[in-house]
């Protein structure tokens, strides 16, 4: 302890200068990294670090197989020395795909349709999460029940009668009595409702094969995991104080000016995280494009539905000993094709969707 | 003249009446602001959940000129669900579904609780890690999903050698051999069947980080709204990271698991790549619409049940905090 005793020196009057032995760069560096604390934390660090970077590699191994996949020219399939990274580099597939099944025009439909539908959703998820979380009536939470109802019941009890609905699609009978196939079982009047024959629907509108049905579910809040966009904005607005809206109620704005000018305004990231979510998941449905979109031998009219056909449409040769892997590697060729916009998107948007989720104080409650 | 005032102002009060308290007038601007999920729910999807049921109960067949027609059967749908051609797989197929979906599900909460606590601390490369991990999120539903589950291509790859077989089913695609694990916990004497649950929980890994993103980002909004001044109380008294956990992230995060239990129950109930599902998508191109929908009603019956059930027994031990 002697060498650390500082010598003071009396400088100026005001002034001291105190000189210690400073302690050998060894020991520092010993007392620093010589611990248990230290070790401990550096054991922990590293052990996330490699747990996090294998579970990165889970995720990350199906595109990595897809995209090295799309690369290979037929006779990798059949060379049992090639496995991840492929010996004859092709392009074919991706021209396949290109040209054949006609990406483009599948590309510009998609890109459309979830523009307008996200956009859709958005805003209506917005005004019923919007009346859910800040006005109290009765029937409130019942109301919510019904939007997490809708997000429970699974598709496919729903497939047939939602297929059949659109496809003969009219509201209440209102088309079917314009067009006079109404009747009640009393002829006199049934002779008076058959007369009527202002539109000649009896069935109702055939609606496939357009956008209408989705803009429809879209509109109304009961498309694709729309209960999940209500519930999460639902928490959003509830965390935002009542006072700012009663201080635009003072200052004379109503409900809805209100609800445009001052909610919306401060929602947008929310917004955002929502409209990502509706875009990427009505992007990659397949399950309405499906059902609404039948597909016929004419070129796909989605980007969802171009696996379906891809294989007999595409001009590659698949006839011969590795067919079913070079099958596979077309289909996960487009599935590359309709993700790459998404990705693309992804690496320049995924902030706001971790930060407007974090953001939005989501309880449960 | 006083008294006809006084008459007309007291016949005039009923009037006044008419006009609503605050409270009702807003709950009117209320019931406008849902109003597209109501008429969307009455006009369209009460009547899809109409016909659906109809449908169970209605034997159906298609005019030529466009147009059907229903002819009531009771329940001879739902008898020939459970008890015609394909009854006893459906049983089957119900049974050992539901039996992994119900094990999947506490494996997804876990993992998604333990990564979103992970991804909340500060590290390097925090961003890039969230980023990897919500890609599925955006990118593993729908088509993908579907490309995936035919996918042979990935256990090929996977594969050291040997030649394809055009099967596809290969056990490369699991992480870690499951002999080596099961020797390893059969020394332990942990029993079998918890063996055999990790085991088959550590195979279908990449199906549960898959399907835990979603479950991540709310775990990890309920993680950033528990104020940083309860960690530092307890820092201060010296509680460690173990007791901190129980004692303060784990009641304050109970009412996300609860969420996040009832999400995870329907999402991978209802998602299309579940056995179930796809087994009742495989009866409708054999047996036609009537039967694949009163086998899909009582599958979802069942699974309203279970989250019944489950959120009933959950929400008795969620601890919500006191906002006053």
């Amino acid at each position: 302890m002697d060498n650390s005793t500082a010598k003071i020196k009396k400088e100026t009057k005001n002034k001291i200068r105190a000189e210690f032995e400073r302690t050998p760069l060894k020991e520092r560096l010993k007392a620093k990294f010589l611990n248990m604390y230290f070790i401990q934390t550096v054991v922990i660090k590293l052990f996330r670090f490699i747990f996090l970077l294998g579970i990165a590699y889970i995720v990350l191994y199906p595109f990595f197989t897809k995209i090295t996949g799309s690369f290979m020219a037929p006779e990798d399939f059949v060379d049992t020395t090639v496995r991840l990274i492929p010996k004859n580099w092709t392009l074919d597939m991706y021209k396949s795909v290109w040209v054949d099944l006609n990406y483009m025009k599948a590309f510009s439909n998609t890109l459309l349709y979830s523009l307008l539908l996200a956009l859709l959703q958005t805003f209506t998820c917005c005004l019923i999460s919007y009346g859910l979380a800040k006005y109290k009536f009765k029937g409130n939470g019942f109301i919510f029940l019904l939007v997490v109802l809708t997000m429970l019941i699974p598709h496919r009890t729903l497939q047939a009668s939602m297929s059949l609905k659109f496809t003969y699609f009219d509201i209440g009978g209102i088309l079917s009595f314009l067009s006079g196939g109404a009747s009640v079982g009393i002829e006199a009047i049934d002779n008076v409702l058959a007369s009527i024959k202002i539109l000649n629907l009896p069935e109702g509108l055939n609606l496939n094969n357009t956008i209408v049905p989705l803009v429809i579910l879209s509109v109304t809040g009961l498309a694709f995991k729309n209960g999940l966009y209500i519930f999460m904005l639902r928490q959003f607005f509830r965390g935002i104080p009542d006072s700012l809206e009663e201080s635009a109620y003072i200052d004379g704005s109503n409900d809805f000016r209100t609800f445009i000018q001052i909610i919306l305004p401060i929602s947008i990231p929310m917004m955002i995280t929502v409209f990502l979510f509706a875009f990427c998941w009505q992007w990659t449905d397949n399950f309405y494009t499906g059902l609404f979109f039948i597909n016929s031998n004419k070129a796909p009219l989605m980007l969802a539905q171009l696996t379906e056909t891809a294989v007999s449409r595409s001009s590659l040769e698949f006839n011969y000993a590795g067919q079913n892997l070079y099958e596979s590697a077309f289909l996960n060729t487009c599935g590359i094709m309709i993700i790459l916009p998404l990705v693309i998107m992804y690496v320049f948007l995924q902030r706001y969707l971790v930060e407007g989720i974090e953001r939005s104080g989501l309880t449960a409650e | 003249m006083t008294n006809e005032i006084k008459l007309e102002t007291k016949a005039k009060a009923p009037k006044r009446r008419k006009i609503a308290s605050l409270d009702k007038r807003k709950a009117r601007v209320g019931w406008i602001f849902i109003l597209p999920f109501i008429i969307g729910f009455v006009l369209v999807y009460l009547p899809i959940l109409f016909d659906s049921l109809m449908l169970s109960f209605n034997e159906m067949t298609i005019v030529k000129n466009g147009g059907y027609t229903l002819e009531f059967v009771g329940f001879k749908n739902y008898g020939e669900a459970l008890f015609g051609e394909y009854g006893t797989t459906y049983i089957q197929t119900l049974i050992t579904g539901i039996g992994s979906l119900i094990l999947e599900v506490p494996a997804i909460l876990l993992f998604s609780l333990f990564m979103a606590i992970l991804l909340n601390q500060k590290m390097m490369g925090r961003a890039a890690f969230r980023a990897i991990f919500f890609l599925p999120v955006v990118l593993a539903t729908g088509i993908m999903e579907t490309i995936e589950n035919q996918n042979i291509l990935g256990a090929y790859m996977g594969e050291t050698s040997g030649i394809d077989d055009g099967s596809g089913s290969s056990a490369a695609d699991s992480i870690v051999s499951a002999i080596d694990i099961e020797t390893l916990f059969a020394s332990m004497k942990v029993g079998t069947k918890l063996v055999g649950y990790v085991v088959g929980i550590v195979n279908s890994i990449y199906g549960i980080v898959n399907r835990s993103g979603v479950q991540m980002l709310i775990f990890l909004a309920g993680l950033q709204s528990i104020s940083p001044a309860i960690y530092e109380a307890c820092k201060i008294d010296g509680a460690t990271g173990w007791e901190t956990f129980w004692k303060v992230t784990f009641p304050m995060i109970s009412p996300m698991i609860l969420v996040n239990a009832v999400y995870t129950i329907i999402d991978s109930f209802t998602t299309e790549s579940n056995t179930v599902m796809s087994y009742i998508t495989s009866i409708t191109n054999k047996v036609g619409d009537e039967v694949s929908t009163a086998m899909s009603w009582i599958y979802f019956l069942i699974v309203i049940l279970i989250l019944l059930i489950v959120a009933g027994v959950m929400s008795m031990f969620v601890f919500y905090q006191r906002k006053d």
